[in-house]
């Protein structure tokens, strides 16, 4: 086994190092950034002095409070409508389910990049542009599809049988899905929770054509503005982008065999 | 209970109706007028011009030809790390979890704060990149100017292959571990147990994540926007990053519907590729 380890940790440390940099960085003077001379560990008795910072400077705070925002809002939004969608798509055969079923998958292959300009034309008609809420819708329509494919994935695994006793005792269909499939799918709808979450958290093209006042920007917008930017120092944006990173990593962490295996058979399906 | 089904998906179809597919249409409509961003409501109907003006511009050319370089060293590279990184990881050892998880941050982190640190690390002056090169004796360099589609291929390919890691290693799970017993009790050596156990049962995983990573290759905005911003000189503009310059730094909402109905039907292309791919080998495996 010595030989896998050996082969596995070259590339551990090119995956893992960036990262580490981020914390680096996060933690060094902005002087001992530049002018040559390169500091290879973090220093750990600025880390809280690190993330003070990046509240404080720009309007981090503001940021990650709109991504929240974005996020919460596209989570309930797209579940409510997935799991209607993914209980007709597992439970009854109807005429266009083919069809459904297939628009959902199409959508990945979508290039937000086309819709997005026809979504603008259609948000500045509508007054969604600059709005949070826009965001919220836009970013449904990519992060819904997705939900529904690992919800329906997690009912195909509910035996009917359960239903079909409750159904003899009186209960309707609206009951079952809530009383019944839902509790039973509880880890892939948390997986579906935290996937749209996380799309949305991380979104940038959207936020980055729609949203124009800086106090409404979400911290994706917000962090990219800083890019190749000299002014702001380099130690407080790597705090900021840390603190906008570390939520998504460990909830991803905590369900990525849920995703991974809801993604593959909807792919595998689609 | 006939209309059960209906209620159920009425919502979420109304949905994708409304901004999904009216976008979508619209996106199509607005590729045969001359809209722009400013007065988008006297657009008028220009037919196939803006499609002949990009047959006709050689830079277009060009931005189809980064796209598919860029796509297919991306999906080539993600598969090849990610099937490696996986096979590794297949057998039970000590730290095996950690490592896993340790591989798996590149697509757990998001990409804005991933392409910001990378710009920091690939910094001409003061990136550590630089400043280890250099040390190493192997010379500094400027990495998004002078290789610069190379420089953001392996940075997609970095973000993306743990994907394929995690599916394959899904895969290789399931691959059933009496076949793989009894191969070895026949005399097999590792090498003829993978190619021949291991690898038709990750032949069909492998295509439909070659597929999902060519389609994502063809969508992808952030990396190579927030990297390069499509330069230097357009070299590493590939068709959506194309499309949104066209659109919002150039206001030309006409000729930008026009590039992403292309991308489209590459994607559409790529798909249809797959889904002939599949039956063909159904068809193989039946018989």
């Amino acid at each position: 086994m010595r030989v896998r380890f050996i082969a596995l940790v070259p590339l551990v440390l090119v995956a893992g190092f960036p990262l580490y940099w981020m914390v680096v960085t996060a933690t060094r003077r902005q002087e001992e950034l530049f002018g040559g001379g390169v500091h290879w560990l973090p220093d750990v008795t600025r880390l809280g002095t690190a993330f003070t910072a990046a509240a404080e400077g720009a309007p981090m705070l503001r940021w990650l409070t709109n991504s929240a925002f974005v996020a919460a809002g596209t989570t309930v939004l797209s579940l409510a409508l997935a799991v209607l969608a993914a209980y007709a798509l597992s439970r009854f055969s109807f005429r266009g389910r083919g069809v459904f079923g297939f628009a959902l998958f199409a959508t990945q292959m979508l290039p937000e990049a086309l819709i997005v300009v026809p979504l603008y034309a259609l948000f500045l008609t509508l007054g969604l542009l600059n709005n949070l809420w826009g965001l919220v819708l836009g970013n449904t329509a990519f992060a819904m599809p997705v939900a529904v494919w690992i919800l329906k994935t997690a009912m195909d695994g509910v035996p009917r049988e359960i239903e079909e006793a409750a159904e003899l005792d009186g209960c309707s269909r609206y009951a079952m899905l809530r009383r019944i499939v839902l509790p039973l799918i509880t880890p892939s709808l948390a997986a579906a929770a935290v996937l749209a979450f996380f799309d949305s958290w991380n979104e940038f093209l959207l936020a980055n054509t729609f949203m124009v006042d800086e106090e409404k920007w979400p911290a994706s917008k917000g962090l990219a503005s800083f890019v190749g930017e000299f002014v702001t120092p380099m130690p407080t944006v790597m705090s900021a982008a840390l603190l906008f990173t570390l939520p998504a990593v460990v909830f991803f962490l905590l369900v990525q065999r849920h995703i991974v295996a809801g993604l593959t058979a909807g792919a595998v399906k689609g | 209970m006939r209309r059960t089904p209906y209620i159920f998906a009425s919502a979420a179809a109304l949905y994708l109706l409304v901004f999904t597919a009216w976008p979508l249409l619209d996106g199509i409509r607005l590729s045969f007028t001359d809209t722009r961003l400013l007065n988008p409501a006297a657009g008028e109907w220009i037919g196939t011009d803006n499609y002949a003006a990009l047959l006709a511009d050689p830079g277009f050319a060009a931005t189809l030809g980064v796209t598919l370089l860029y796509s297919a060293a991306t999906v080539a590279g993600a598969l090849l790390l990610g099937t490696a990184a996986a096979v590794l990881l297949d057998r039970s050892f000590r730290g095996r979890t950690a490592l896993r998880t340790l591989l798996t941050l590149p697509w757990a982190a998001p990409t804005v704060a991933v392409a910001l640190i990378f710009v920091w690390i690939f910094n001409v002056d003061d990136g550590v990149l630089n400043a280890a090169t250099g040390a190493a004796g192997l010379g500094r360099h400027g990495w998004l100017t002078a290789y610069a589609l190379a420089t953001v291929t392996a940075v997609s390919v970095w973000k993306v292959f743990p994907f394929v890691m995690l599916v394959v290693l899904a895969a290789l799970q399931a691959v059933p571990r009496e076949l793989l017993e009894s191969a070895v009790v026949d005399g097999a050596g590792p090498a003829t147990v993978f190619r021949r156990v291991t690898w038709p049962f990750l032949v069909p995983t492998l295509r439909v994540v070659a597929l999902l990573m060519t389609i994502w290759s063809f969508r992808r905005f952030e990396i190579i926007w927030l990297l390069t911003q499509g330069g230097p000189v357009d070299r590493t503009t590939t068709l959506v990053i194309d499309v949104y310059r066209t659109a919002f730094l150039e206001s030309d909402l006409g000729r930008s519907a026009a590039i992403g109905t292309v991308g489209l039907l590459l994607s559409a292309l790529a798909t249809v590729a797959y889904a002939l791919a599949e039956r063909r080998s159904t068809a193989k495996d039946l018989t």
